[in-house]
């Protein structure tokens, strides 16, 4: 625990929309023990050297979620990232404020449109009014029911999971990670009577998006996994209806061809995903890609080992789709 | 100026919940927080809320065991219809769709906390607040009200005895506002930052507690500060009473399973008071460990088994892994108390209703009382919603007939003057430095056990900051985001509750629940069950005293 401190340098952005043309970084070095977290670090550099420095910052325990910054590019929450490590790695402590969401002032951003798309998903049970509630007492769930859940009641709400999203930087109507999961929190909830319409409603624009990147899940500090239980709900959609989107079109297809030949059939694929006419529109770059990879345009055998291939795909309907 | 009938400052679970049933009256509904709602300090909360739904249990028991952990001190009228409300509330919170653990058979699985009789409280695995607050910031979002994100509460506005409203700014753009109200509720949670060893959030500092008191209303026993038994050492952060309650156990540095000596029925389940003296008491006596955090003992969960302790406490492994380095499933976690829990704040009834006209106030930032002298663990998300939901009834109700508010426009001028003074100094101490010196007095002699003379010694050290803070200096000039005048406005704050808990403990000649003092280590029932009630005097608090209200349960010998 105490012991031995190492000398710690930060560079802290510094930025005020309102009064300063650019960024600038503000340099500071501190004696401190490698356990020590970044918010304290934090707070030892707005008492000491420059009450200015704003940020947002309350529990110091990762459960209130205020405090999620870029360290060393990277979005974490501040109070729970030891220097030590990231010393070791980095040489310094760069800290910035999170990505997809503008400047507020220093590390504070605005965190309006994170606060939109989780209101935008209906975060609430939407009850069948043929089956009210059981009056005057708890509706029933097993132990098995709650585990479907996974780990997202953790989620804490930090948006780390957000600002590392490329598909938000991408698209700003994408609803990002945290959204989603909590999208499926609501989907597996036994009591919630909209599964299939909340499905629906998030499959034009929404779900298909994800890029499968799994920043979001190496972001998050609580664990809940945004990434897997995106592809949850990849599934699940497919399930309800099909595959009818783009992204669902392409991810069935892509699944048939490997089943069927072990290879991908790309000019299949196109029109699994695109349709006919879609197809069409795809014309120009399907003719550049066959003047350069010929093989495209003919039937793919068979491949050796298929019956390897067959049996993954088995393995993976029996066991609902978990394992990799 | 802005008008709403109703307006709640503070929207940790007890703002929230009287925003919400305010809302359901009729009414025009405004949440004011400094923090936006899943940030409030409610969401730390780990590990569960107490009601009676057990087959072998009952409102009665429930009941008994608050009075009792108490120390007598608290209403027991309060605490029939508060142990009465706990069923229908947990169901409730369920209905709105918390996610709580469940029994094998589907119902609200329940575990065994301090100072109860019988497996009472129901979890959400170790993160029981953070479940209730989504599942009620969930349920309030279906609502319509307006929400005045991450503002900040200067001045409550009082003319004849009467509230019209407050005055806030808005840390995004630093602009001010008066907020005219027909009620409003308080809802600020606690001021366990005017300690520094604290399991509370740096959020904590009873900003409307402070106005309230500046306004005029009355402050209930401010004297009792509960310190939780088992927080981390060097950050202070909790570690839920639910590992006891799962079947952890205290050891000293000898391997003695010391509580025996101080609780021989109940052993770590005693009631919080009981177990923070008696882990205080082996460290003094050199039965502890030491480090470079001070004196300390050990925790064990080991015995447990890792399914176990991962399962049900799985925030704690990671407090645990990351606070401290250390891992619970196969290691002691070294723990000593820290200040926990505010068991004084507003003086309310058991409607919520403060002292003056068209005040309320609920959870922490009240004192109803319920938890009199010791708060029993699993009774405070309890009182958030139970009583966050009678001040939301009771301040609609008020708003329906009470004339309009008089709020002037020089109000804005009067609350503002003394922040813009601190701002155009030129020179002066920064208020994190007072902040500071504030929390070493009160460490240091403000604590677990007190005496005249120690008391004195903090009463004269913490005028001596107060005097300084009227020439801080706020060195940040941007209207953006101004942390450093949050923590000036914070800071004088917290000055002024700190000196009722002072002036309150110096006052109380007995040891009683959380107020432990050496000089009088007997609880004295015939002088002092009565309430402690401060307001805001020329020089510091005036106290007097208010009759405890007991209905059945007569004062016994508090044994564990």
């Amino acid at each position: 625990m105490a012991g031995t401190t190492v000398s710690a340098t930060f560079e802290v952005y510094r930025f005020d929309p309102k009064k300063d043309a650019s960024p600038r970084y503000q340099r500071h070095t501190l004696e401190l023990a490698p356990h020590t977290t970044v918010l304290t670090a934090l707070l030892r550099i707005r008492g000491e050297i420059d009450p200015s420095l704003a940020l947002r910052y309350s529990c110091r325990s990762s459960i209130c979620g205020s405090c999620a910054m870029q360290v060393n590019s990277k979005s974490r929450l501040a109070c729970e990232t030891q220097i030590g490590p990231e010393l070791e790695r980095h040489g310094r402590i760069v800290l910035e404020p999170m990505r997809n969401q503008a400047v507020l002032r220093d590390l504070v951003v605005d965190q309006a449109p994170f606060w939109h798309h989780y209101a935008k998903i209906e975060p609430h049970l939407i009850l069948d009014p043929r089956r009210p509630m059981p009056a005057g007492k708890e509706n029933p769930m097993s132990p098995e029911e709650v585990e479907r859940f996974k780990e997202t009641p953790r989620c804490i709400a930090c948006a780390a999971c957000f600002s590392a999203c490329p598909a938000v930087e991408a698209d700003p109507g994408f609803p990002g990670p945290m959204a989603l999961a909590k999208l499926y929190r609501y989907v597996v909830d036994p009591r919630d009577a909209a599964h299939q319409d909340r499905l629906l409603a998030i499959q034009p624009g929404g779900l298909w998006t994800c890029l499968r990147c799994h920043l979001c899940t190496e972001a998050c500090p609580k664990d809940i996994r945004p990434s897997e239980r995106i592809r949850d709900l990849k599934e699940m959609a497919i399930r309800v209806q099909g595959a009818t989107e783009l992204g669902s079109r392409h991810a069935v297809g892509f699944k048939a061809n490997l089943r069927d030949r072990g290879l991908l059939n790309e000019m299949k694929l196109v029109r699994q995903t695109s349709g006919l006419f879609g197809m069409l529109g795809q014309l120009g770059q399907g003719i550049r890609v066959a003047r350069k990879k010929p093989e495209i345009l003919s039937r793919p055998r068979r491949i050796e080992g298929l019956d390897e291939v067959e049996r993954i795909y088995a393995a993976l309907d029996t066991d609902g789709g978990d394992a990799k | 100026m802005r008008r709403h009938d109703v307006v709640v400052v503070g929207a940790g679970l007890a703002g929230q919940r009287a925003a919400l049933a305010a809302i359901e009256a009729g009414r025009d509904v405004a949440v004011v927080s400094k923090i936006h709602p899943l940030r409030s300090h409610s969401g730390a909360a780990q590990g569960g809320i107490n009601a009676s739904l057990g087959a072998d249990d009952s409102v009665d028991k429930h009941t008994y065991d608050t009075v009792k952990g108490s120390d007598y001190l608290g209403d027991q009228d309060a605490i029939e219809f508060f142990c009465k409300e706990a069923g229908p509330t947990v169901i409730e919170m369920e209905h709105f769709g918390t996610i709580f653990s469940r029994a094998p058979d589907g119902s609200l699985a329940r575990r065994a906390f301090g100072g109860a009789g019988f497996p009472r409280t129901i979890y959400a695995a170790d993160r029981t607040g953070l479940a209730l607050l989504q599942g009620l910031w969930e349920r309030l979002g279906t609502a319509r009200f307006t929400l005045y994100d991450e503002w900040d509460l200067t001045h409550l506005v009082v003319r004849d005895e009467r509230v019209h409203g407050i005055v806030a700014f808005d840390r995004k753009t630093g602009e001010f506002d008066e907020i005219a109200a027909k009620s409003v509720v308080i809802a600020t949670g606690p001021f366990g930052r005017v300690y520094g060893r604290t399991t509370n959030a740096h959020s904590c500092t009873g900003d409307g507690v402070a106005a309230a008191y500046e306004a005029g209303a009355f402050l209930k026993d401010m004297e009792f500060v509960q310190f939780h038994p088992t927080a981390l050492l060097e950050s202070g952060i909790l570690i839920t009473e639910g590992a006891r309650g799962e079947g952890g156990i205290l050891r000293n540095a000898r391997g003695e399973r010391f509580m025996s000596r101080y609780a021989p029925n109940v052993l770590e389940l005693a009631s919080r008071d009981v177990v923070s003296r008696a882990i205080y008491t082996e460290v003094a006596e050199g039965r502890g460990f030491s480090g470079p955090y001070g004196g300390y003992v050990h925790l064990e969960l080991m015995h447990l088994g890792k399914e176990k302790v991962e399962s049900r406490l799985q925030e704690i492994v990671d407090y645990s892994r990351i606070f401290a380095g250390i891992d619970p499933v196969t290691q002691p976690i070294p723990i000593f108390p820290a200040q926990h829990y505010m068991m004084g704040g507003i003086s309310t009834n058991l409607r919520g209703e403060a002292t003056l006209r068209g005040l309320f106030a609920a959870g922490e930032a009240a004192c109803v009382s319920i938890h009199g002298a010791n708060r029993l663990g699993g009774n405070s998300l309890l009182e958030t919603l139970v009583f966050g939901k009678q001040a939301g009834i009771a301040a609609a109700a008020y708003a329906e007939t009470a004339p309009a508010p008089a709020m002037k426009e020089s109000d804005l001028d009067t609350a503002v003057a003394p922040l813009r003074a601190w701002s155009d100094r030129k020179d002066g101490e920064d208020p994190t430095v007072l902040r500071t010196e504030m929390q070493q007095v009160m460490d240091r002699y403000v604590g677990i056990y007190r005496d005249e003379a120690t008391l004195l010694e903090g009463l004269k050290h913490l005028r001596a900051i107060k005097s300084r803070f009227s020439q801080i200096r706020v060195v940040d000039q941007s209207k953006v985001y101004n942390v450093n005048l949050t923590d000036a406005l914070e800071t004088g704050h917290m000055l002024d509750l700190a000196e009722t808990i002072i002036v309150g403990a110096v006052a109380r000649h007995e040891s009683r629940g959380a107020h432990s003092r050496t000089d009088y280590p007997k609880r004295d029932d015939a002088q002092w069950m009565r309430h402690t009630l401060a307001r805001k005097g020329p020089d510091g608090p005036t106290l007097s005293y208010s009759p405890v209200a007991y209905t059945r349960w007569d004062p016994k010998e508090r044994v564990y």
